[in-house]
């Protein structure tokens, strides 16, 4: 029976590889080319042609020698094809041609720093960007020329302090959580009345009266100061008109309502205690019931001086509820923190104003010292003189008379105008700068707020995560039904490379920001609040998934398990059988020039969706740990809960996982590989959990992008895996269940740690070790064949499930459901386009 | 992809011959008799080597290919396509986004003189290069903190010593606290000499003069003495001596600390009678005057105040024209005030010079009240002088504030830039075995 079900598929894949042969087009060269043809070329040309997103250079390998240590250095040192894949995305032997997905503009000054030894920075280059390309072609910022490093620097810390305010912002409003208390619900719903004006109407009003309660008091105040109002209590002083007492009262008691009721329902009491806004209602509030406290408590001491004067100042204190409008204005919010920003600025401002006023006022002083009754008795009598005079404000009660005076006085208006001029300006771009990110801030609050609620309602998935989720809909239908028809093995050989490639830049426009932030390894640990948002959005997804899972849909699938497992184990059996499979090793190679050829052109057609973004391996690198990061728990918790269905669905996950961690031994004795296993055996365990959701049915309904990012990567880790393992996988030692799965993520967890803090010493040590290794594997022709025929297996289920997809999707309407009217269209559109290329292709065939 | 315009005269036939040049992958194909308009230039020296010659063809480019009489040169082809204008049109313009100190490198490359780069990229060039200049400034300055113990002397080490201590107050500690010390005792005796001049604190010596109080007297004695310590000290270990005396910095404080030397020497005379006592107290009274030199001394602690007095020095022109702008303006309204208020008969502009301070007063919009016209033609005058006195203020005012907002911001971009490039010049120093790749 095993013979029987080994028999099909390898049919199927001869035959795919034979009609590939057949349309075997320009390249001549075989997949992964020989390490000997690969020197051959370097020695032949003693240029090279580096193609970096489309734009072509030429340079002299001694150029590119000069910098041994970053990326293009190495491509010198780069003798096999996998190496060689890692350093570049693509390359072309006999035009000598390497390819680079990166962006073109920037490249043209990195080549330069090659030629010339001098890093100079494109003008209209963002500075972030620049920084991460040179983090990709391995150039530290250092380099950089004075002329723009000082530019460069300025951007980018400017870009910080941004990146940093934002974060603060995210971890004030994830502050908010009431999980842990009682009345949770009711708690969270008084915040946002209190707390956010613009959340609903309610809250509008109740901002509004309280603003109305503000200004009413204020004027009360005011008017309590009138002597046409005020009364004279018993010991014939002035006291508040009574009819004036009671509005008092009454606002006092709405603040202190307000007050309270925020305070209960604030998530964090102590932090809400700090608070600026919330230590100005205090002071708002507490002079009122200490004038209370006291005149209540000291009625008979009252008449002393000094407890009145107390008194006095504490009702002086009252005034202080008018910048209780602060709360209610972004501009007042604005001034605050831009004179907290521009106390620099400030200072200066009081420094100069300060030495003016010295200087001015002595020597006024020493000129109308000798006048008849002059009011310039002494130097800080003429202090006043100075400051009324240099802010040109003038009142006329004090002004010199002589004419020595008078030249001073003249001169001290033109300085005191000028030195008021200079520091405002920067205080004033302060303010603005600040209040237009203010604004900004609130129109992306708003923007989130309305995408959360919509999500929340499940009504719709917008921006990129709409094509997330299709994509996740599209391969989810791909493998439940793939076992269905493992004959229909139409290998459209765009496919392969398309799979892969798309999945990329799929993930990387998902989180374009993501990958720019964790572009290096360095910058990994820092917490961007981008980062902190997609963890957020997917638990969130997480969540929806597991509580959307049908267990009905089960049924079905398990009845199409028995096929696709069938179908696994031959996988796995063939590549046992590694000789028999010689004679295709040429097709193999037509399959790798076919599909790079067709990966433009799918790349072209992929711009259509989304927005162009270059990426390389170092790149990916940053949304999968991420991934790896924020998703593994969620994973693991679907994970058991597909264990709980049964044994058959865990034992699904076993055959699927062979490739991968057959890198295991090739980990440890191919250190050089580290990032790309790393990989790939940290994608693992999304996969697996990818696979068991599958499994446990919810595949169109379950549109978390976690499940939608790692099914994109799994064809992508399938290719890293290929290109590291060397070594057959060896099914026994995955057959222990999930507990292997986990035990060998956390390892793979703690390696790629290790990888992450080695510097680059180590990196270099490790890497100095595998040439020879890698010539000696790369000899030995059984083992490429391996490899190659790894590959073209991992190919063929890419396209397996792509071609599920596309003719199944449209069959399997009913799985369309709830999310049918925003994936439909865009999906049948999509598979159209699709099957109509496949059509083409295959008459091609 | 990228086409050379043809030459007129030529009519698709080069008299001279052709070459093709790849420039870092771009291939192009330049004419002989075009390239010759610059004779001195790279590429016509190549058009006149004959290919045999393959000594001087490798000293001028980079790789040659004998089969397409292909020139290959490692260079940046944005930065050629912008030089080789100038074999078109006479003129070099900087592509926009290239910084242009790269592009004079490329210029000096290619053997072409940077003036034939057009006046409307020379002043974003020499914008650069002048940002260069400070920074390698700061550098200077900085490198020059760092080797301290390049002298051999022991005197030397001492006076080295002695500078970093009174000069440098981010070199350590003890220097920090000196210059701490210093900015008090300015701002101390600074206090003291208003304070002095406070009729309740005076008190009346054996003569019946108002004199200052022993107390404050005392201080102020103290403060000098550390003044004059401090410049001393200052002057002693300075590397250059005359440089030191001629910096403004230490002008200023020569001139906090002269009158008070002064003085006493000349209440020392005319205690001893050997000059007219009434002579010594008027001179006394004029140097108290200078006491306010002391004040400036704090631009010795305050970024900002250099800041300010550079942005003034950049922008005297337009303090120029701040000042004629008034005195105009004063001129003019003064006497029309005058001649407008004679009508009334108790006016206040009793002549032209005096109304000279009310058209100050009212032009900065001081406004003290003691001259004001009665007249309704005065008053219109008035309301017009306002006007004029804010515009005349604020135009030329503008310039000066970007001046100084340019300085400012600059000032603080330096900084960083400069601490960079010693790192930058470290890291060369160290050879390219230490240069690394971070990824």
């Amino acid at each position: 029976m095993f013979a029987s079900l080994l028999l099909e598929p390898k049919v199927t894949m001869e035959k795919s590889l034979a009609e590939l042969n057949k349309t075997a087009s320009r390249s001549t060269s075989s997949l992964p080319p020989e390490p000997v043809d690969i020197l051959r070329s370097k020695s032949c040309f003693r240029r090279v042609r580096l193609n970096v997103g489309g734009l072509p250079h030429e340079v002299l390998w001694r150029t590119l020698d000069r910098l041994p240590r970053t990326r293009l250095g190495k491509l010198r040192d780069c003798n096999t094809h996998e190496s060689l894949m890692e350093v570049c995305d693509d390359y072309n032997l006999e035009e000598n041609e390497y390819f680079f997905d990166r962006h073109p503009g920037a490249f043209t000054s990195i080549l330069n720093f090659y030629r010339t030894g001098k890093l100079h920075m494109m003008e209209e280059m963002c500075a972030l960007s620049f920084s991460q390309e040179l983090d990709y072609w391995g150039i530290d910022e250092i380099y950089l020329e004075s002329c723009c490093q000082a530019r460069y620097h300025q951007k980018k810390e400017q870009m910080n302090e941004e990146l940093k305010r934002e974060a603060d912002n995210l971890k004030d409003r994830e502050g908010e959580e009431f999980d842990n208390t009682c009345c949770a619900e009711k708690r969270k719903k008084l915040w946002d009345l209190l707390e956010k004006p613009s959340s609903s109407v309610a809250a509008k009003i109740l901002a509004i009266i309280s603003i109305l309660f503000i200004v009413l008091s204020t004027i009360a105040l005011s008017l309590n100061t009138l002597p046409e109002l005020q009364d004279t209590d018993e010991f014939g002083q002035s006291t508040d008109n009574p009819q004036l007492a009671h509005v008092e009262a009454v606002c006092i008691a709405w603040f202190t309502m307000e007050y309270l009721l925020r305070f209960l329902s604030s998530p964090n009491k102590w932090k809400f205690f700090k608070g600026p806004l919330n230590v100005i209602d205090l002071l708002a509030i507490l002079p009122y019931y200490v004038t209370i406290f006291l005149t209540e408590s000291n009625k008979s001491v009252l008449q002393f001086q000094n407890v009145r004067r107390v008194v006095q100042i504490f009702r002086i204190m009252r005034i202080l509820r008018i910048l209780k409008l602060a709360r209610h204005s972004t501009g007042l919010q604005s001034l605050g923190f831009t004179l907290r920003r521009s106390y620099n600025e400030l200072g200066l401002l009081i420094l100069f104003l300060a030495m003016g006023i010295m200087i001015f006022s002595s020597l006024v002083f020493f000129a109308e010292k000798d006048e008849e009754d002059t009011k310039f008795k002494s130097i800080p009598a003429s202090f006043w003189w100075a400051t009324i005079t240099m802010t040109t404000v003038g009142y006329g009660d004090i002004y010199p008379k002589t004419l020595l005076g008078k030249i001073v006085g003249g001169l001290c208006c033109i300085a005191g105008v000028l030195v008021i001029a200079l520091p405002i300006p920067i205080i004033v771009n302060n303010f603005s700068e600040f209040y237009k990110e203010q604004k900004r801030q609130e129109k992306a609050l708003k923007r989130r707020e309305a995408l959360e609620r919509a999500k929340r309602n499940g009504s719709i998935v917008s921006m990129n995560l709409k094509e997330a989720f299709a994509r996740s809909a599209e391969l989810m239908d791909v493998v439940v039904e793939k076992s269905d028809r493992p004959h229909d093995n139409h290998l459209s050989p765009s496919r392969w490379k398309w799979t892969p490639k798309r999945a990329a830049s799929e993930t990387s426009s998902n989180r374009s920001f993501n990958a720019q932030e964790l572009g290096s390894p360095s910058k990994a640990r820092a917490t961007s609040p981008q980062r902190l948002n997609v963890q957020k959005l997917e638990e969130m997804y997480n969540q929806m998934a597991k509580t959307q899972s049908q267990p009905n849909l089960n049924a079905k699938e398990r009845g199409s398990r028995v096929g696709k497992h069938r179908d696994e184990i031959e996988l796995g059996a063939i590549q046992d059988h590694g000789p028999p499979v010689l004679g295709t090793r040429e097709g193999v190679g037509d399959m790798k020039s076919l599909s790079s050829i067709d990966s433009y052109i799918s790349c072209a057609t992929d711009f259509q969706e989304n927005p162009r973004f270059t990426h390389g391996p170092a790149m990916d690198l940053g949304p999968q740990e991420s991934n790896r990061f924020s998703h593994s728990p969620a994973s693991g918790l679907s994970l058991h809960g597909s264990t709980k269905t049964g044994q058959q669905t865990s034992r699904e996950n076993e055959p699927m996982l062979n490739p991968v961690s057959a890198t295991k031994p090739s980990y440890s004795e191919n250190a050089r590989k580290f990032f790309f296993s790393g990989n790939s055996s940290k994608t693992l365990t999304p996969k697996v959990s990818y696979r068991s959701e599958g499994e446990s049915g919810l595949s169109p309904l379950s549109d978390s992008s976690v499940l939608s990012d790692n099914s994109l990567l799994s064809p992508e880790v399938s290719v890293y895996t290929t290109a590291s393992s060397r070594t057959p996988p060896k099914s026994p030692e995955s057959t222990s269940l999930a507990p292997t799965v986990f035990t060998f993520h956390d390892s793979s967890i703690s390696k790629y740690i290790d990888a992450d803090t080695d510097d680059d010493e180590h990196l270099r040590d490790v890497s100095d070790t595998s040439p020879s290794e890698r010539l000696l594997t790369g000899s030995s022709p059984k083992r490429s064949i391996n490899t190659n025929y790894q590959k073209g297996i991992n190919h063929l289920e890419a396209a397996q499930k792509m071609l599920g997809q596309n003719c199944l999707f449209p069959i399997e309407g009913i799985r369309g459901m709830a999310h049918e009217n925003h994936v439909g269209p865009e999906l049948g559109r999509r598979s159209k386009v699709e099957r109509g290329r496949q059509n083409t292709l295959d008459k091609g065939l | 992809m990228w086409t050379i315009p043809k030459p007129n005269y030529s009519s698709g036939l080069c008299a001279e011959g052709e070459i093709v040049v790849n420039i870092g992958g771009v291939r192009v194909v330049l004419c002989g008799d075009v390239l010759n308009r610059y004779p001195d230039s790279r590429l016509a020296e190549l058009l006149k080597c004959s290919t045999q010659d393959h000594e001087v063809i490798s000293s001028l480019c980079d790789d040659f290919d004998p089969g397409r009489k292909e020139f290959y040169f490692d260079r940046d082809s944005d930065a050629f396509k912008c030089i080789i204008d100038v074999y078109y049109f006479d003129e070099i313009h900087i592509k926009r986004g290239i910084c242009p100190i790269c592009f004079i490198k490329e210029m000096e490359f290619w053997k072409i003189d940077p003036s034939v780069l057009d006046e409307c990229c020379k002043s974003y060039l020499s914008e650069k290069e002048e940002e260069l200049k400070e920074i390698a400034n700061k550098v200077k300055i900085i490198l020059e903190d760092l080797e301290v113990d390049q002298c051999i002397t022991r005197a030397q080490r001492c006076q080295r010593f002695l500078w970093r201590l009174m000069e440098k107050p981010g070199s350590s500690l003890p220097a920090r606290f000196i210059a701490i010390a210093s900015f008090l005792s300015v701002l101390v005796s600074a206090v003291v000499m208003c304070v002095g001049t406070i009729p309740e604190l005076q008190v009346t010596d054996a003569e019946g003069k108002q004199v200052e109080h022993p107390v404050l007297e005392a201080i102020e004695t103290a403060c000098m003495s550390w003044f004059t310590a401090e410049y001393l000290l200052r002057l002693a270990s300075s590397p250059n001596k005359l440089h030191f005396a001629l910096s403004i910095m230490n002008i200023i404080d020569f001139m906090a600390i002269i009158p008070f030397y002064v003085v006493l020497s000349l209440t020392y005379l005319g205690t001893t009678s050997m000059m007219e006592l009434a002579n010594v107290q008027q001179a006394v009274q004029a140097l108290r005057i200078m006491r306010i030199a002391r004040i400036f001394k704090l631009a010795r602690h305050s970024s900002g105040l250099q800041t300010l007095t550079y942005a003034l020095k950049r922008s005297l022109k337009e303090l120029g024209l701040l000042l004629m702008y008034m005195g105009v303006g004063i001129f003019v309204f003064s006497a029309l005030a005058y001649t407008m208020e004679q009508s009334h008969p108790e006016t206040l502009f009793r002549s032209i010079p005096q109304s000279f301070w009310w058209a100050i007063i009212t032009m900065t919009t001081v406004g003290y009240g003691d001259i004001y016209p009665k007249t309704t033609l005065g008053k219109c005058n008035a309301a017009v002088s306002f006007l004029c006195g804010v515009i005349a203020i604020a135009l030329p005012i503008h310039p000066i504030i970007n001046n100084f907002v340019v300085f400012y911001n600059k000032q603080k971009v330096l900084e960083t830039a400069a601490k960079h490039e010693v790192e930058l010049m470290e890291l060369k120093a160290g050879g390219g075995a230490r240069r690394k790749s971070r990824n």
